[in-house]
């Protein structure tokens, strides 16, 4: 008989974290494409009407949490005590293991990789290029922002970031690179989210739950 | 707002504009002293050109304004004005349209923006000016030597520097634009690039730049003022002027040069149908009811939202309208590299088309998706048939 052990994988703060960003990542895509190509409203009085104003409303309130949570679990990523994912960011190093799970993936090998990091060493890499689309994304977000609104913590963080600005060719480039990267985004969240099911499904360690309980689970004999 | 009620705060700000009025007055009267004296009396200029006191008054008060300085200023400001003949000029023309020039020469009703600029002491402009030939060449040498130092440098169009500059020679030595300009900024006072060309390059420059033309900073490693624009209006230019006349100096610049009281602020933050894009009210197409209702003009390709300048609040032609009143969408003229980071025209910025075949990056994004959804299904499906399980440990 087949015993079953928990393992805790994901602290409380790792959960958080990808939740918090999960769900800024969604409300701003939706209402980024709002703001890419808005649809008109027709009816009723202007004075009563503020869709383009709330969509940009909320594309910067949840465009300033994503930068807050980005900080945050970079801290935790760094200096973390129990949430330090410094280590396993690089788990693509190990080019050996690496191998094994492209072969994995790709159903040639039914050898699945050691289980010595929190990511998989394909996994590593991927989330190392999203920690850097994020951070590219808050970049360009805070210079446009910036450049609609001359006061407070906005002014500040514009007039350090103008040199990007301009090395970018100016805002309608900001703006263009903004958008193909939610583009890079899209495309992240339906690899992950199918890579997690898969994942789910072949190894049935309750990998989906464990973004929610923190917990995996692993047969003992 | 919260700092004006604090006295402290307004006792530091009148302390700094009396300061500064010291100072502003200061180099007047260095300038009435040192500079020739005014080829032409104001007063009557402006009689001719059939301007009142009283509009000269108002003029005054609105310049003041537009280059933010607090109303104690007009007086300085008129007396600027009255020196404006005196200022020594030196207009070059690169590779340019000349647009610039006549968009600063030729109104119908002049006011009082083009009266000062027909009085200003031109020493040499190649299109206005009679001479030709080596005698035009004499003038420009006599202007550098007379005013070694004490005229301003104005500079319409970019500098071509493929070839040593061999693109673009000019006169009866044929120097090419790029010794000429170097020759002459290297004498100035100031100099001041007029139009996107000489700020930025502009077409010259626009993809695939085969002369590799550059704007005037670029081009030469020197500091300039940059009225971009294609054209600029004729107050960003009088009104550095005159900043150069009362306080010695050019303007505070942002970091491309530009002079931060004309373009510190976007297009899209002054624009009057600014409301109807917080509405989400939008022209969907030429001349439909959206249009006659004069709503905002963002997905007719309008680039005010990324378009540093003050042309919704100078506005053109005496200030009877400007681009997006008269129903067209801003393309960005004062931004550098305009032609090729604000195309398409009349589309917006998301539906730039990338790569080749009129691809925009929503196109390309929804094939790419549609790979990445047929990817997975396929490996799903791979992974079911095949049984895929890994081995046990």
């Amino acid at each position: 008989m087949a015993q079953i052990e928990k393992k805790h994988e994901w602290t409380i703060a790792i959960r958080l974290a990808h939740w918090g960003r999960a769900f800024s990542i969604f409300v701003l895509i939706a209402t980024g494409f709002y703001i890419a190509s808005p649809f008109t409203v027709f009816s009723g009085e202007t004075t009563d009407k503020f869709l383009m104003g709330n969509m940009r409303f909320y594309h910067i309130l949840f465009g300033v949490i994503l930068t807050f949570v980005f900080i945050i679990r970079r801290y935790l990523t760094l200096f973390g005590r129990k949430s330090s994912d410094l280590r396993d960011l690089f788990a693509w190093t190990d080019i050996k293991n690496m191998i094994k799970q492209i072969k994995f993936y790709a159903l040639i090998s039914t050898k699945a990789p050691e289980d010595k990091y929190l990511y998989g060493p394909f996994q590593s890499l991927v989330y190392t290029g999203l920690m850097f689309m994020v951070l590219f994304m808050v970049v360009t977000g805070l210079i446009l922002t910036g450049a609609c609104y001359h006061n407070g913590l906005t002014e500040i963080v514009y007039a350090i970031l103008k040199p990007i600005e301009n090395l970018m060719g100016g805002l309608a480039n900001v703006r263009f690179m903004h958008h193909i990267f939610t583009w890079l985004f899209i495309l992240f969240i339906v690899v992950h989210v199918y890579m997690a099911f898969w994942y789910d499904i072949i190894f049935g360690k309750g990998t989906v739950s464990s973004i929610i309980s923190g917990n995996i689970f692993k047969e003992t004999h | 707002m919260g700092r004006k009620t604090n006295p402290e705060y307004m006792n530091t700000v009148g302390r700094q504009y009396n300061q500064l009025m010291e100072h502003c007055k200061a180099n007047l009267d260095k300038v009435e002293n040192e500079l020739p004296p005014a080829r032409e009396e104001l007063s009557e200029t402006l009689k001719d050109g059939g301007v009142s006191r009283r509009d000269f008054i108002k003029w005054s008060s609105i310049m003041t304004a537009t280059l933010m300085l607090p109303p104690m200023f007009k007086p300085m400001v008129a007396r600027a004005a009255e020196s404006f003949s005196r200022l020594p000029v030196v207009w070059l023309h690169l590779a340019e349209c000349t647009g610039c020039s006549e968009a600063l020469l030729r109104t119908s009703y002049p006011n009082i923006d083009d009266i000062l600029l027909d009085t200003i002491s031109l020493e040499y402009h190649e299109t206005l000016m009679a001479a030709a030939g080596h005698q035009a060449e004499q003038n420009l040498e006599k202007a550098m030597h007379d005013f070694d130092g004490k005229f301003i440098c104005v500079i319409e169009g970019a500098i071509p520097t493929g070839l040593d500059g061999k693109y673009l020679t000019l006169g009866a030595n044929g120097k090419t634009g790029l010794e000429l300009a170097k020759e002459v900024t290297s004498k100035a006072a100031a100099t001041i690039c007029i139009g996107s060309c000489s700020s930025f390059g502009n077409v010259q420059a626009a993809k695939p730049n085969p002369t590799d033309a550059k704007g005037i900073s670029d081009a030469l490693g020197i500091p300039t003022v940059n009225i971009a624009g294609c054209p600029p209006h004729p107050a960003n230019f009088v009104g550095t002027l005159l900043h150069f006349l009362m306080f010695g100096g050019l303007p505070p610049v942002d970091s491309l040069g530009r002079p931060l009281w004309a373009y510190g602020k976007r297009i899209h933050d002054f624009c009057e149908r600014r409301p109807h894009y917080d509405a989400g009210e939008f022209v969907e197409e030429w001349g439909d009811e959206p249009a006659k209702n004069g709503w905002c003009l963002y997905k007719m390709g309008c680039k005010g939202p990324y378009t540093f300048a003050n042309c919704s609040k100078v506005r053109f032609n005496d200030g009877i309208s400007w681009p997006v009143m008269a129903g067209h969408g801003c393309m960005g003229c004062t931004e550098p590299g305009f032609w090729d980071t604000m195309a398409p025209l009349e589309k917006p910025i998301s539906e730039k088309t990338i790569l080749a075949n009129e691809r925009t990056v929503d196109k390309l994004g929804v094939a790419a998706l549609g790979a990445t959804a047929a990817g997975i299904a396929i490996h799903a499906v791979a992974s079911a048939v095949k049984g895929h399980k890994p081995d046990k440990e």
